[in-house]
C-alpha cells in the first residue's frame, strides 16, 4: 500500500501535463485553423491591409508556325481604354515645363478643360473630340459620381503609348492578351480564332488550346510610399507560356491556293470552291485552300458561314471520283482486269428493273473496265460493278474511308454516311458502283488517291505537324496506323489505269502539264436539295490527280460547289492544272523520264 | 521499522575499509574575498560586436534598399523598351505576308505559276513547253487580290507606294502589265550590259 506522501505529486505532475498538452493542442489546432484552413483568406486580408499588391503574370499563348517555321499566330498585347468620368469633367490644372502649377493674376490654379482634353485623346484613339466628350457627359448623365466608363476598347501599344504620355490622371489602361496573325486570311480556315476575350472559337486555336494554352502566375508584394517594391516581399508564381504549334501546312502553296481559288471560283460563278493538297508518302495536308476564308485579326468581316471551313465539314456524294474504287476492289479480288469488257449502251434496264444512265448520250460501244474510267461511264461500271459480291464492295469503300470520317478530328466533321447491304434497294445496287447513296468529304476523297498513289497503303491525313511545349518537350499527335487497303500490284495497275483517264480522257489537252506523267478522276456530284432529292442542273464538281504518276509526290483535290458558268467538272480543269503546276514547281519536282502506258479503251 | 531483530548483526563489519579521506576542496572562509573588478576587454569586444553587427546590418539593407532602387529605374526602363518593341513589332506585323510580298511583286510586273521547262542534259531534250514567259501569271496577286489581311490592309506597297492591296493596281501598274505582252526582247544597242567592277 502506498501513502498519499508518494501518490499525491506523481498525480500532481500528470495532472499539470495534462492541462499543458491540452493548453498546447488547442493553439496547434489554433495554428493549423490560421495557417492551412483559413490561410488564403488571411493571406488575402493581410494584402488588403497593409501595403501589398497583386499582379497577375500573363503567359502568353503559344505560336501556331507553319511547316517551314513561319509564324501564323502569335500573341501581342492590347490595351483598354478606360476614363474617370467624374474626375475628367474637372479637367486639369496646367503645368509649366517645370511641373510647377501654372496660377493666373488672382492665385487660382489655370486650368486645362476637359473639352480640350477629349480633344486631345480623341486624336490618339481616332474619335471626334465629341465622340470622347459624349462618352463622359453619357456616364456622368446616369450617375454624377460615375468613377468607370471606356472610352475605346483594344488599343494598339503605340496609342496607348501616347495616350499615357499625356498623363491624364483620369485615364487607365488594363491590358489584354491578344491575338494577331501576320499572314492575315491565310490559312485562316485551318487556324481558326479567339475571341476578344481570349477564349479560342474555331480551328486549331480551338482543337489544340491544350497546346497553345499559357497559364497565368501572380506576383504579390509589398510597396513602399514610393512605390518602391520593398525589398524580401515579392513572392512570384511564375506563368507558363504555351507551346509552339506546328502545322503541316506549307504557307506560300496555301496563299497561292486560296488566290487560285479565289479567282476561279468568282469566274465559274460558284457557290464556294477548294483545294487540298496532301503529300502522299506522309499523309500530311500541304494546303487546305477555300473561298472566303476568314481573316482570323477580323473575325467580324466575314459571314458567320465563313468562319468555319467548309472543306473539312462539308459532306456530299462523291459520284465519278469513287468509280476506281469499285474498279480496285474487282482487281484486287481478282474479279477484274484492266481489259475486262462490258457492252455499254448509254443507257440500261437491269435484271431488277433499275435503270442507268450514262451522263451523255452515245453510240453503243464496248468498253474495258480501262475504258469505263475514261470514258466515266456508269452504265458500265454498273456491271463491272455487279460482277462483284456487294458485301465485299461496301467493305472495300469502308476500306477506303466511307462512313469512318479522318485522323483530322475536326469540330463538326461529318464521318459519312452509308447504308448497310441489307438496306440497299435495286437502284442503291448499282449506283454504289459510281460514287452514289453514301456520302464522304473532300479530305475522305483525297485519303483515297492518296491510297491509292502510295501502293495502297492508307495513311492518316494529318495537319499537326508537333507541339513544342514551354520547357522543350515535343509531343506529336497520335495517329492511327497506316492500313494495306488494296495490294502494291492492284494500286499500281490502277494507278496506270487512272493514268489513261488522264491521257485519252476529253480533259486530256487542257490538264496535261508537259513532262509529268498524271493519274486521276473528275467527279461530277448531283447536289441534295434538302427534301430527299437533287436539286437540278447544278453540281459539286471535282477534279482529283496525283503526279508524277511514276512515282506520285502529291494527290491536289480541287472541288467547286454549283459553278454556274461551265456546270460540269470541266470546269475544274484550269484551276486544277495551276494548282498542280505551281505543287510541281514549288516543291521543284523533277519531270517523269517516261510517257504513260497506253491501255486499250474498247 | 516493523519486523522482528532475533539478533542485531553487524551489518558494518563486512563493508570493506575505505581508505582515509583526503581533505575536501571546500573549506569555509574566515571573511569574503574583495570583488574582482570585470575585464573590460571582454566588455569592449561584446559591446563593439554588438555594434558592428548592428552596423553590418544597416549597411546591407542600405545596400538592398539602394538596389531596389536601382532595379525599380531598371524595371520602367525595360518596360519602355518592351512598349517600344511591342509597337514596332506591330508596326511591321503583317508585311511579310505572302499576299502582300506577292502584290508587290506583281507590281513591279513579275509573274507566277508558269510551266516549268527542263533541258536534259544526258541527250538535250527539252522537257516542258520550251517556250519562254508569257507574261500572264496563273494568279492575280495584285489587281484580284482575294486573300484578306486586316494588318496590311490600305498599306501602301513598297514597290508601288500609290497602290495596295485592297486598293488594287494603281495606274502605273497597269501601264507596265500592259507593256510585259511584248514578243521580243529589247533591243540591246550597246552590248550587253555589264556591271562596272575594279
Amino acid at each position: 500500500m502506498t501513502t498519499r506522501a508518494t501518490r499525491s505529486p506523481r498525480r500532481r505532475t500528470v495532472v499539470a501535463l495534462a492541462v499543458v498538452l491540452a493548453v498546447l493542442a488547442a493553439f496547434v489546432v489554433r495554428l493549423v485553423d490560421i495557417q492551412v484552413v483559413n490561410a488564403n483568406d488571411h493571406v488575402t486580408d493581410s494584402q488588403a491591409f497593409a501595403t501589398g499588391a497583386k499582379q497577375t503574370l500573363y503567359g502568353a499563348r503559344g505560336d501556331i508556325v507553319d511547316t517551314n517555321g513561319s509564324v501564323l499566330a502569335t500573341s501581342t498585347v492590347l490595351y483598354d481604354v478606360q476614363i474617370d468620368p467624374m474626375l475628367a469633367a474637372q479637367g486639369i490644372k496646367k503645368r509649366d515645363a517645370d511641373g510647377a502649377v501654372v496660377e493666373d493674376e488672382h492665385g487660382e490654379p489655370v486650368m486645362t478643360t476637359w473639352p480640350e482634353l477629349a480633344a486631345q485623346i480623341g486624336a490618339v484613339t481616332g474619335q471626334s473630340a465629341a465622340d470622347v466628350q459624349s462618352i463622359v457627359d453619357d456616364a456622368l448623365a446616369l450617375d454624377p459620381e460615375k468613377r468607370y466608363a471606356v472610352v475605346k476598347q483594344f488599343v494598339s501599344t503605340e496609342e496607348f503609348r501616347e495616350l499615357a504620355e499625356l498623363e491624364l490622371p483620369f485615364l487607365t489602361f488594363p491590358k489584354h492578351p491578344a491575338r494577331t496573325y501576320p499572314d492575315g486570311a491565310v490559312a485562316g480556315n485551318v487556324l481558326g480564332f479567339v475571341g476578344s476575350d481570349g477564349t479560342p472559337l474555331e480551328g486549331v486555336e480551338d482543337q489544340q488550346d491544350s497546346c497553345l494554352a499559357a497559364t497565368n502566375g501572380t506576383l504579390t508584394y509589398q510597396r513602399g510610399a514610393d512605390g518602391v517594391i520593398i525589398p524580401g516581399t515579392e513572392v512570384e508564381k511564375p506563368s507558363t507560356d504555351g507551346g509552339t504549334l506546328k502545322l503541316t501546312i506549307d504557307t506560300d502553296l496555301q496563299w497561292f491556293m486560296q488566290q487560285l481559288i479565289s479567282e476561279e471560283t468568282q469566274r465559274l460563278n460558284a457557290t464556294w470552291g477548294g483545294v487540298m493538297v496532301v503529300d502522299v508518302k506522309t499523309g500530311k495536308i500541304r494546303a487546305a485552300a477555300e473561298t472566303d476564308s476568314v481573316d482570323p485579326n477580323d473575325p467580324g468581316a466575314s459571314a458567320a458561314t465563313d468562319r468555319g471551313s467548309k472543306l473539312f465539314q462539308f459532306s456530299f456524294e462523291p459520284g465519278s471520283t469513287f468509280k476506281p474504287v469499285t474498279i480496285a476492289t474487282g482487281l484486287d479480288t481478282g474479279v477484274l482486269a484492266p481489259d475486262t469488257r462490258v457492252y455499254d449502251p448509254d443507257r440500261m434496264v437491269f435484271p431488277n428493273g433499275a435503270v442507268i444512265n450514262d451522263d451523255e448520250n452515245h453510240a453503243p460501244e464496248t468498253l474495258t473496265a480501262t475504258g469505263a474510267l475514261v470514258r466515266s461511264s456508269n452504265v458500265s461500271l454498273s456491271q463491272l460493278g455487279a460482277m462483284i459480291d456487294p458485301q465485299t464492295r461496301l467493305d472495300y469503300l469502308k476500306k477506303f474511308g466511307v462512313g469512318q470520317g479522318t485522323a483530322l478530328d475536326w469540330s463538326a466533321e461529318p464521318k459519312g454516311q452509308y447504308h448497310e447491304v441489307a438496306d440497299w434497294d435495286n437502284q442503291t445496287y448499282y449506283t454504289t458502283t459510281f460514287g452514289q447513296a453514301f456520302t464522304v468529304t473532300v479530305p475522305q476523297v483525297a485519303s483515297v488517291y492518296q491510297t491509292i498513289a502510295n501502293g495502297g497503303e492508307k495513311l492518316p491525313l494529318s495537319l499537326v505537324e508537333s507541339c513544342t511545349a514551354a520547357d522543350g518537350t515535343v509531343t506529336t499527335p497520335d495517329l492511327p496506323d497506316p492500313v494495306q487497303v488494296i495490294k502494291p500490284e492492284t494500286a499500281q495497275t490502277l494507278s496506270t489505269m487512272l493514268e489513261n483517264v488522264f491521257a485519252q480522257g476529253t480533259l486530256a489537252a487542257d490538264i496535261a502539264i508537259p513532262g509529268y506523267r498524271m493519274g486521276g478522276k473528275t467527279g461530277t456530284a448531283q447536289v441534295t436539295d434538302g427534301a430527299g432529292g437533287y436539286k437540278d442542273g447544278v453540281y459539286f464538281t471535282s477534279l482529283i490527280g496525283f503526279a508524277p504518276a511514276d512515282d506520285p509526290q502529291y494527290v491536289v483535290i480541287t472541288v467547286f460547289d454549283e459553278p454556274l458558268n461551265t456546270r460540269m467538272s470541266s470546269a475544274n480543269r484550269i484551276s486544277f492544272k495551276k494548282a498542280m503546276m505551281q505543287v510541281l514547281t514549288h516543291y521543284r519536282i523533277m519531270p517523269s523520264n517516261t510517257a504513260t502506258p497506253l491501255l486499250p479503251v474498247n | 521499522m516493523s519486523g522482528a531483530v532475533a539478533e542485531p548483526a553487524d551489518l558494518l563489519a563486512e563493508l570493506p575499509v575505505l581508505p582515509p579521506r583526503r581533505d575536501s576542496p571546500l573549506r569555509a572562509l574566515e571573511r569574503p574575498l574583495p570583488r574582482r573588478r570585470p575585464r573590460v576587454l571582454y566588455g569592449i569586444v561584446a559591446v563593439g560586436g554588438a555594434l558592428l553587427i548592428g552596423a553590418a546590418q544597416m549597411g546591407l539593407s542600405i545596400l538592398t534598399t539602394q538596389s531596389s532602387y536601382e532595379l525599380s529605374s531598371l524595371t520602367s526602363q525595360q518596360r519602355g523598351l518592351d512598349y517600344q518593341k511591342q509597337a514596332l513589332t506591330d508596326s511591321i506585323a503583317g508585311l511579310s505576308s505572302p499576299q502582300y510580298l506577292a502584290a508587290n511583286a506583281a507590281a513591279l510586273g513579275m509573274v507566277t505559276g508558269q510551266a516549268p521547262t527542263y533541258l536534259r542534259l544526258s541527250d538535250s531534250a527539252i522537257i516542258g513547253t520550251a517556250a519562254g514567259s508569257n507574261g500572264s501569271s496563273a494568279v492575280n496577286a495584285l489587281t484580284q487580290a482575294a486573300v484578306a489581311n486586316a494588318l496590311v490592309s490600305g498599306v501602301p506597297l513598297v514597290s508601288d507606294p500609290s497602290a495596295s492591296l485592297t486598293s488594287g493596281a494603281s495606274v502605273a501598274d497597269e501601264a507596265i502589265a500592259a507593256t510585259i505582252d511584248m514578243s521580243t526582247p529589247p533591243a540591246i544597242a550597246d552590248g550587253l550590259p555589264t556591271p562596272a567592277t575594279h
